[in-house]
């Protein structure tokens, strides 16, 4: 029974290793031809990422991530419904693409350095600022991080939050007691009844646990983000292509800062010379983004075709993550608001 | 082995069963090539030399001194210690209860079998992670919070931890392995001596009584004369939780409730197909001779069961050590926690695999061995009394 174990053990690796030797480097080419030829643009996200991407009843992806996909394919073929997202494992993914397999993912990807050092790929607009957050009962009564030397600490068994907690306390000179629970109705059960101090996890995770604690408001987040993770979209290199999804990003944030949504956009250019100049460049038919379609080979309304097919990043956002979702996010308490609202988002000028 | 080993008759060699090991091997060789290449392919050394890098996390508890600066290896040996502990608390655990319930299983009251027929199908029929996830949340849920811990002097009981009053380890109490040793030894001879009365005289003579004294006393009376530090620290609440002292987590209490209570019934199955194995006219005959009830189970009835069952048991025994894995999933940092997550970080699959592998049939094939061992002598002691 014990050689069999082996065996499948040792069956199962080289057949993950002869995926990897399989996305050997394909050609760096003109990923925005290959994209224009086939009439389709295609997406990998995650399978299974509640919020951000999951298959709905026909099978199509809905989410946050998902909808940079249909950004991308409203931008450059002008039609969203053009975006050929389909669900791969997280490492599958980036090989993958690096294999030329794909044209880009959107799926919670971090950008590291390493990553980033890999050719086959292009990091290009981080979608999501995320960090690795505490939780507190109110009622201990901290308020800082720094408070809880010697604190007994709940986070998931395995997982690089361990690490995170390890390099700050050690950091801070502070010790603590770790309860690494693999399960996560445990863990949550472990924390909601006392057992730890303190929960810790990437930020919107704890948001989203804490609304199935018996009393959400019985538990605060503290400021401290020990730990950065940009979630960025990832491409196939290709100026023109990487281009066109940075600034397509940015026209969502720009409708943001505006107000414009999908719903008012029409309003919004019938009526486009009272509008402010921000504006008037977006959705012009002699503007700055008109101009760049020209040199991006885009459709001549690509901006327009983004606000009204897809959204702005705030609308995107409350309809996938906002307080009308099970997540029930409140994006002006975390790293996506405006820069004006404390967070780390403002659109890049498009002029 | 009396018998001359009969002269061999000429038989056609065996070409399927030679045939079916070549293929095996052929095959385990093809894989392992196949491994090597690849994993030089994709740039990838198989190595262990990453076993001396820093962990980098903390564990849950160890019973020796680890912290997140250490290495994977001491990483290892904490989890693998872990392990160890659980595994021969619930080895204890599930034995006693196995054969008390599988003594009462067999009792002429019917309540008696009742009680140990429900208990018995209720923990043999659910999967022992559902009963473990079970009393994970009872106890959590139910057990008072560390700020209104239930306290009985220097002891304190929340959904944390036991915790109790302990002595400080010092490097000088080694000395006590002396007068520990000098005890043990007065110990055994006083029980030899106790043996020989009983035989000659067929008096009897106290002994466990004498040997805990002799045990406990000596290196007492020698910690005191010789002025060797035995400081006690007790457990106080600080900001958070119990400094001082020792602990005993909630999640080991657990694990090793469902793995006593789990192989428990198993057990206790074991043990009642072991004592209906033994035949009816043994008990009879004892009682025939005048033996009383207690005695007749103790020196007629469990003798014979315990030939039986231990084959059985062996089996029991290495299912509990596999088991103890379900800790994982409660928050005890046992080898198979330690294990997962080194794989995370080093993307070191196989050679981790390998490892975790090696070390519990490591601990499975002692536990065999020793059981083996213990039939051989049993089976041995058998045979002489037989003749």
């Amino acid at each position: 029974m014990t050689t069999s174990k082996i065996l499948m053990s040792l069956t199962a690796t080289p057949l993950a290793l002869g995926l990897a030797l399989a996305a050997a480097p394909a050609l760096a080419g003109p990923v925005m031809d290959d994209i224009k030829a086939k009439d389709s643009l295609i997406c990998l996200v995650s399978a299974t990422a509640p919020g951000f991407s999951v298959p709905d009843s026909q099978g199509v992806f809905q989410g946050f991530n998902a909808d940079f996909c249909r950004m991308a394919a409203a931008a450059i073929l002008g039609d969203a419904a053009k975006a050929d997202i389909r669900g791969v494992g997280f490492s599958d993914s980036m090989k993958t693409i690096v294999a030329g397999e794909a044209h880009m993912g959107s799926r919670s990807i971090t950008r590291t350095g390493t990553r980033d050092a890999d050719e086959g790929m292009a990091f290009v607009v981080t979608t999501f600022f995320d960090g690795q957050g505490f939780m507190v009962p109110g009622a201990l009564g901290v308020t800082s991080a720094a408070e809880l030397d010697k604190a007994a600490i709940c986070a998931e068994d395995g997982s690089t939050t361990l690490l995170n907690i390890a390099d700050w306390f050690a950091a801070q000179g502070m010790t603590y007691r770790v309860e690494n629970i693999a399960d996560k109705t445990a863990r949550l059960e472990a924390f909601f009844s006392g057992k730890c101090d303190v929960y810790a996890s990437d930020v919107t995770a704890l948001t989203a646990d804490r609304q199935l604690a018996p009393v959400p408001g019985d538990y605060v987040i503290l400021p401290e983000v020990i730990s950065a993770e940009p979630l960025t979209l990832v491409a196939r290199p290709d100026q023109a292509f990487e281009a066109s999804l940075f600034w397509a990003f940015q026209v969502m944030l720009t409708a943001d800062v505006h107000g414009v949504t999908s719903a008012n956009v029409d309003a919004i250019v019938a009526d486009l010379a009272q509008q402010p100049a921000d504006l008037q460049r977006l959705f012009g038919t002699d503007s700055a983004t008109t101009d760049m379609a020209a040199k991006l080979g885009l459709p001549q309304d690509w901006a327009y075709q983004v606000v009204k097919q897809v959204g702005s990043y705030g609308e995107v956002f409350d309809r996938h993550l906002g307080a009308a979702t099970p997540f029930g996010l409140d994006r002006a308490s975390t790293l996506n608001a405006h820069v004006a609202d404390g967070g780390l988002m403002y659109p890049y000028p498009i002029r | 082995m009396q018998h001359s080993p009969r002269p061999a008759a000429r038989k056609p060699p065996d070409w399927l069963g030679t045939g079916v090991v070549a293929l095996i091997l052929l095959a385990l060789a093809v894989l392992g090539a196949n491994i090597w290449l690849n994993m030089q392919g994709a740039g990838v050394t198989p190595g262990f030399g990453f076993l001396a890098q820093t962990a980098g996390f903390d564990l849950s508890e160890s019973l020796i001194p680890y912290a997140a600066k250490d290495s994977y290896a001491r990483a290892i040996l904490a989890g693998l210690l872990n392990t160890v502990l659980l595994a021969l608390a619930g080895l204890v655990m599930a034995t006693v209860v196995g054969v008390l319930m599988g003594l009462v299983s067999v009792t002429p009251s019917p309540a008696g079998r009742m009680v140990a027929l429900l208990y018995v199908e209720l923990f043999r029929n659910l999967p022992k992670i559902l009963v473990l996830l079970l009393f994970y949340v009872l106890a959590v849920r139910g057990l008072p919070p560390v700020r209104e811990a239930l306290s009985l002097g220097p002891f304190h009981l929340s959904n944390r931890s036991v915790y109790m009053p302990m002595i400080l380890p010092d490097p000088a109490q080694l000395w006590l392995l002396l007068p520990l040793g000098a005890g043990a030894l007065a110990a055994i001879f006083w029980a030899r001596r106790a043996r020989r009365i009983k035989w000659e005289t067929g008096r009897e003579t106290p002994v466990l009584p004498v040997a805990l004294a002799l045990l406990l006393g000596l290196p007492l009376a020698f910690a005191l004369l010789a002025g060797v530090p035995l400081v006690p620290t007790l457990p106080t609440f600080e900001r958070f939780d119990f400094a001082g002292g020792a602990r005993l987590s909630v999640q080991f209490l657990v694990v090793l409730l469902t793995l006593g209570l789990y192989h428990g019934a198993q057990i206790a199955e074991v043990v009642r197909g072991g004592i209906l194995a033994v035949p009816r006219g043994q008990v009879e005959a004892a009682r025939a001779l005048g033996l009383s009830p207690r005695h007749v189970t103790r020196f007629v009835v469990l003798p014979q069961v315990l030939r039986i069952v231990i084959p059985p048991m062996i089996n029991q025994y290495v299912n509990l050590i596999k088991n103890t894995s379900v800790a994982i999933v409660v928050g005890y940092s046992d080898l198979m926690s330690v294990s997962g997550t080194i794989i995370n970080q080093t993307f070191r699959p196989l050679e981790m695999m390998l490892i975790t592998m090696a070390l519990y049939l490591g601990l499975s094939l002692l536990a065999s061995s020793a059981m083996n061992r213990l039939n051989a002598v049993l089976r041995a002691r058998g045979a002489r009394s037989a003749t």
